[in-house]
Order: C-alpha cells, then structure tokens, then sequence
C-alpha cells in the first residue's frame, strides 16, 4: 500500500508540476498541501468504519492516472443529450474537461463559468473558496481532487435574484477517459435570498469505458437562498464514480437535493450537510439502483450544529442480481441544537437472493427538545401484486417492472425536470423487465 | 365455454373443494351463492390461477384448452377475467399507465395496435363515468388507499376497459352504496353478449334482482350443492342456508 501511495503522491506532483505554475502560488500551494495531507491519509481502507462495506480494491487494481486528456465528441452527439426543458444556462464537460463551445453562460445576476476559466486568469475571489467547505479533503481520494484539480463548474447567483429555469451541469464520458481520474470540483454559492435550480448528470458516451470520476462538490447558501439540486450517476458500466458533496448552510437557507445513482460499477456518494445558523433546511432524495457487478454506496452525514434546524432524509434502492449497495445515513444533534427535526428513512427492494445490502441509518442525539425518528426496511415484491398484475395480463417481466417502477416512484417524482422522471423511469424498465 | 368437472382442491393440506361440476356457456350469466368460508373465492381464484392452492382431482376446461395448464396472464390475455373480492393495493402504481398498459397488452394479444395515450384518457374517463368512479382516483396508485367501494368500481372500469370474455365477479357489490351497486350491475349488463358469459359470487339478491341470472347456484361445503333459476335466490334469500344444509345433509 505504501508503494502504491507513493506512486500516487508522485503523479499528482507530476500533474502539479506539469501546469507549470498557471495556478498562480496561492493554488499551487493549497495543490502542494493536498498531496501532503493524501500522503499522510493514504487511501481509505475497510477498517475504517465509512468504508466497511464499500472495497477499492477494484480501483486500485485497476489504476488511473493524472492527465488533461479528451476526446471531443460530435456537437449533434452530445446536444442530443441536454435536458429537454429549457434551461438558464449550460456548462458541458466532456471527459472531466469544459467545453466553452458546447455551454452557454450569458446570465444576468448570475456568474457561470468554469473552473478552469478562473485559474486561468488567477481569480483570487474563486480559488480562495476552493476548500472552503471540504479543507484538504477527509479522505485520501478527496485530498487527490484538490492536488489534482483540473476544472469543474463556478456557479455564484447574486443576492436576491432567483433562476428559475434549471442551470445545467452535463458531464459526458468517453473513449478519452480511458483509464483517467478525472478530478472535478463544483463550487456554488448562492448568495442571501437567492434562488436556483441546478441539474447535474454524469452520463457515458459509451457504455464499457474505464474511468475514474473523483469529483467534489461544494455549496454554499447565505440566509435565506433556496437550492433545488437533481443529480443523476448514469456512468458507464466500468466506471468508478466518487462524489463528495459539501453543504454549508447559513440562517433559514433551504437545500432540496435528490439523487439518482443507477450507472457505474462502483459508485459512492457522500452528502456532508452542516447547519452553521438556525432556521435552515435540508432535504435529501436518493434512489440506487444496482444489478451485477455493480456497487452503490450512499453516505449521509447531517450535523445539527446550531438549533431550529430541520433535515429529512429518504433514500430507496433497488438491487437485483449480485447487487450491493450501501447505505450509511448518520445524523448527530449537538448538545446546543435544540429544537432539531430530523427524520430519515431506507428502504430496500431485493429482486435476487444473490443482492446485498448494508443498510446503517444512525441518530447521535445530544440534545433533548428534538423530534427524530430513523427507519430502515428490507423487502421483496409481493407475491400477491404480482398474481394482480399477471391476472390482468400482464407477464411476470412486465409486473416486476410495474412494481420496481412504482417503489420507485416516490423518489422519482421528487425530480421537478418531467424529462428527467422520464429518463429515469426508462432506466429502471430498462434494467428489471429482463 | 367453461367446462368444471368434480373440481377438487386443498390449501395447506386441508380441502376446500369436494368435486365442484359446474358448465358455462357463451351468453349465460350464472349466481354462485353459498355461506361464509364455503369456497366460492377459491374457486374464483384456482379459476384464476393464483398459487397457494393443490387442485387434488378433477378438470377445467376453457374455451376448449385446459384452463389449469395455462399460465395466469395467458388465461387473462385469453379473455377471463377475475373481479376480487379483495383487490391488492398497487402503491406507486399509477392506475392511469396501469390501465393502458393492460389494455394495450390485451389488444397486442387480439393482433391490434396499441391504443395512444389522448385516445385511451378518452375512453377512460368516459368509462370511468358509466361506472361512477371519480376520475381523480385515475391519477393515483392503484387501489392504494382507495376505499372499499372505489376499489370495487375500480375492478369494473377494468372489466370494462378489458371486455372479457368471462368475467368472474367475486362479491363485487359487497361495500357498493345502492348507486354504485346499481352502475355496477349496468355495467355488467352492458358487457353481456352471446359471446360472453359470466360467474357472479355475492350473498345478495339485489344485484342479481338487476342481472338476472340464467342459473343461481349454491356452494356449500365444497360442492354445488343446489341449482335452480332466480326463484332459488329469493327463496335463500328469505329463509337463509339452513334449510338446504338440512335438506343436503339428510
Ligand atoms: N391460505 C389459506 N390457508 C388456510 N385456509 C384457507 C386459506 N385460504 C382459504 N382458506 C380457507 O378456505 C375456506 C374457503 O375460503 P373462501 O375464501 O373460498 O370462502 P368464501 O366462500 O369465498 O367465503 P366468503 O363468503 O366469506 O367470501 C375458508 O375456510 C378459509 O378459511
Ligand atoms: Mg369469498
């Protein structure tokens, strides 16, 4: 292990090396002081609680390295893939990388653009929040995506002006991603009473590439300002797919996040949510879908630093063949966090006696005036809505669709995009009526 | 039609069937009364092709092939039908999708185009209105949450949408308020044709004051114990089961 660290240690020098000082001292050193950090975090291992149930052997068999490369696609290729609804603005990367020509940025009261872009040109007011929330990283590949940063999206909405239509994130990979680590970083800020609507989408070009995405987001909402955030993992069937995301929520800000992790033969996301003033609020959907050969990791962590402040939490997985997924939800109330609601809840749809769960949801409460609850459920179809919907015609193909498609469904909807309920609904057909 | 010789069958290992004989034929709405436990819904649902039940003796025939050989959804997509007597709850389900998809693997099956989703609203909502159903229960999940009776009526915009061949209806006016059990019994009526038939189970005389029936039988302990016409219902009707236990018994 020590050998592959320093490998490691000595590729992210290399790539840090190879900008040539671009980044300007002050990145540069924060890149210098990530390497530092991963060399004394090394990489997570199953002895650490968080990464029990959830190996990288996989990955680390497999390697990647640190490059700036890609491979450009068609324009028709990739328009094809852009949300349908009409958006406020656009940001496409392809292979980790973004792509001025395929984006569109021109928004008034609002500051869209790449990452890349601003450690170009040294924008001090940028890279300064680059950390802001995630320091040099909790764990070894976090620390990686600041040695390593190569671009990401810069989204900071000025105070009181609300986006209504969805700011769009697509990240497409391909051929050029081959044995990559991609390391993106995403930074919004929104300032007091602001308001948006972000959709990110991690989608392969090409089905069997082997990638790594190690990406880290990190979002910052004022008082008051109110974040709608659709994600959804579709990456390819090789891919390993890392995301860390950072909440820093201030007074009465309200976060609305819902996920979909259905791609990736390995995927883990991590959504660290803190409350630094009373009043706010975080929302957290999640579905997981995972067959063979594919992991799904889901972590949550809320911490209730600061009083009145309210979390609710509600994930639904589907696994069937040899799937596993993992699903860890962690909820601590301070001492001082009185008056916290926070509830959160699991459920787990079993199609094969060969799928695997770990299902961890876990309350640390410190406080005493608080109201939570935690629930996590295992189950398989029902045999009886299975002999309804046979009895109307259906095949048995046909019913287990119907019904994976209906426990799916609560988390679906929570995705405002219609043409992203459908995407999703898709998938699921896709993947269960064999 | 429908051809049932000396059906005998068990659950868990206790018998519930003792040689049900009972002949369908296309046009003819046949009763099926009988008490409490007596077997009427494990024969609707052996008809049916649910699990859970050992047929230990006898035969089904339908439409000329051997009913119990044939696969739950191939008997559906032959044309018969089951109205529950406790239809499951679907949750997330949309009844809406539920409905067209089943129509549209029903037409698949008869060689006929999918029906789209503008023509199939219309069609819906207009059945959905003979059968008295509130159309908002089309945009929710099926059956969940729904109401005895709107559960029931649910079951009977199905059948209407389907047109099956046999219907099978098991207590399906038990929990409908007069109105609906009156839009029920029209829309069974409405179904009925030379080439259809139908079973249905109930312990009321009041719909089948409505359907009036070519047979009334009686199912007790696991046979059909009395057949006659709408005379033998009144007479149950007034007197109970009793009598005829009594009579079969001695
Ligand atoms: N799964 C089962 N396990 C044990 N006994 C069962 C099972 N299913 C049915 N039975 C028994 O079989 C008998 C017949 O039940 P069935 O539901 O067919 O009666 P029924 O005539 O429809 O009655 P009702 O008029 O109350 O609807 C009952 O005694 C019932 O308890
Ligand atoms: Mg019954």
């Amino acid at each position: 292990m020590n050998q592959l660290i320093r490998h490691y240690q000595q590729t992210a020098m290399r790539y840090i090396d190879s900008r040539h000082g671009s980044d300007g001292d002050w990145l540069t050193g924060r890149r210098q002081a990530a390497v530092r950090h991963f060399a004394e975090l090394g990489f997570p291992h199953s002895r650490t609680e968080a990464w029990r149930y959830t190996g990288i052997e996989g990955l680390m068999r497999q390697g990647f390295e640190l490059t700036d490369r890609f491979d450009a696609f068609p324009r028709h290729a990739v328009m094809r893939r852009f949300l349908r609804e009409p958006t406020a603005a656009r940001l496409v990367f392809v292979d980790g990388l973004y792509q001025a020509d395929l984006s569109d940025t021109g928004l008034v009261g609002v500051r869209v653009g790449s990452l890349r872009e601003a450690m170009a040109v040294g924008d001090r007011q940028v890279l300064e929040a680059v950390g802001s929330l995630s320091g040099l990283g909790d764990h070894g590949f976090e620390a990686l995506n600041l040695a390593a940063l190569q671009d990401g999206a810069v989204i900071r909405v000025s105070a009181g002006v609300t986006v209504q239509q969805p700011i769009e994130l697509l990240h497409l990979a391909g051929k050029g991603a081959t044995g990559r680590a991609m390391c993106p970083r995403h930074l919004v800020m929104l300032e007091a009473d602001a308001s948006a609507n972000l959709v990110e989408r991690y989608l392969a070009m090409d089905g069997e590439t082997a990638y790594f995405n190690n990406l880290v987001c990190e979002i910052t909402l004022a008082e008051r300002a109110s974040l709608v955030h659709q994600r959804i993992q579709q990456e390819s069937a090789q891919a390993y797919h890392l995301c860390d995301i950072h909440l820093g929520l201030q007074g009465e800000a309200d976060y609305q996040g819902v996920n979909a992790a259905v791609g990736g033969a390995w995927s883990r996301t991590r959504v660290h949510c803190r409350f630094a003033e009373p009043g706010a609020n975080c929302e957290l959907d999640g579905l997981y879908l995972a067959g063979e050969g594919q992991l799904t990791d889901f972590h949550l962590d809320l911490d209730h630093a600061v009083p009145y402040c309210d979390s609710r939490e509600n994930f639904k997985g589907i696994l069937h063949g040899g799937g596993k997924a993992v699903f860890d939800g962690l909820i601590q109330v301070r001492e001082q966090a009185q008056g916290s609601n926070a509830h959160l809840s699991n459920a787990n749809l079993m199609l094969s006696r060969r799928a695997e769960v770990d299902a961890k949801p876990q309350l640390l409460i410190h406080a005493d005036d608080v109201q939570c609850s935690h629930g996590a459920s295992i189950g398989q179809l029902d045999d009886q809505a299975i002999f309804y919907l046979r009895s109307r015609g259906f095949d048995e193909g046909q019913a287990r669709r119907l019904l994976c498609q209906g426990f799916a469904n609560e988390i679906v909807e929570r995705f405002q995009s219609a043409s992203l309920r459908e995407q999703l609904s898709e998938v699921i057909g896709q993947r269960l009526e064999e | 039609m429908l051809s049932i010789k000396h059906l005998s069958a068990s659950v868990d290992g206790k018998a519930i069937l003792k040689g049900v004989d009972l002949e369908v034929r296309a046009g003819e709405v046949h009763a099926v009364m009988g008490p409490n436990g007596s077997g009427k819904s494990t024969l609707a649902h052996i008809l049916a092709g649910r699990d859970g039940y050992t047929v230990t003796d006898g035969e089904v025939h339908y439409m000329g092939r051997d009913l119990l050989e044939m696969e739950i959804e191939e008997r559906a997509r032959q044309g018969l039908f089951l109205a529950m007597q406790y239809p499951m709850e679907l949750p997330g389900v949309n009844n809406m999708i539920f409905m067209r998809e089943a129509m549209n693997t029903r037409r698949k099956s008869q060689g006929k185009e999918a029906m789209d989703a503008v023509s199939f609203m219309k069609l819906v909502r207009e059945k959905a209105k003979l059968v008295k159903l509130d159309e908002r229960l089309l945009k929710r999940s099926v059956n969940a949450g729904f109401s005895g009776g709107e559960k029931k009526r649910n079951e009977i915009l199905q059948m209407a949408l389907l047109e099956p061949l046999l219907a099978i209806l098991d207590e399906t006016d038990s929990g409908l308020d007069i109105d609906a059990l009156r839009s029920v019994a029209d829309g069974v009526n409405r179904l009925r044709s030379p080439q259809r038939a139908m079973i249905v189970v109930t312990h009321y005389q009041r719909l089948l004051d409505y359907l009036e029936p070519d047979h009334v039988h009686v199912l007790a302990e696991g046979r059909i114990v009395r057949s006659g016409g709408m005379e033998l219902a009144r007479e149950l009707e007034a007197k109970g089961y009793g009598w005829l236990l009594d009579e079969v018994a001695a």
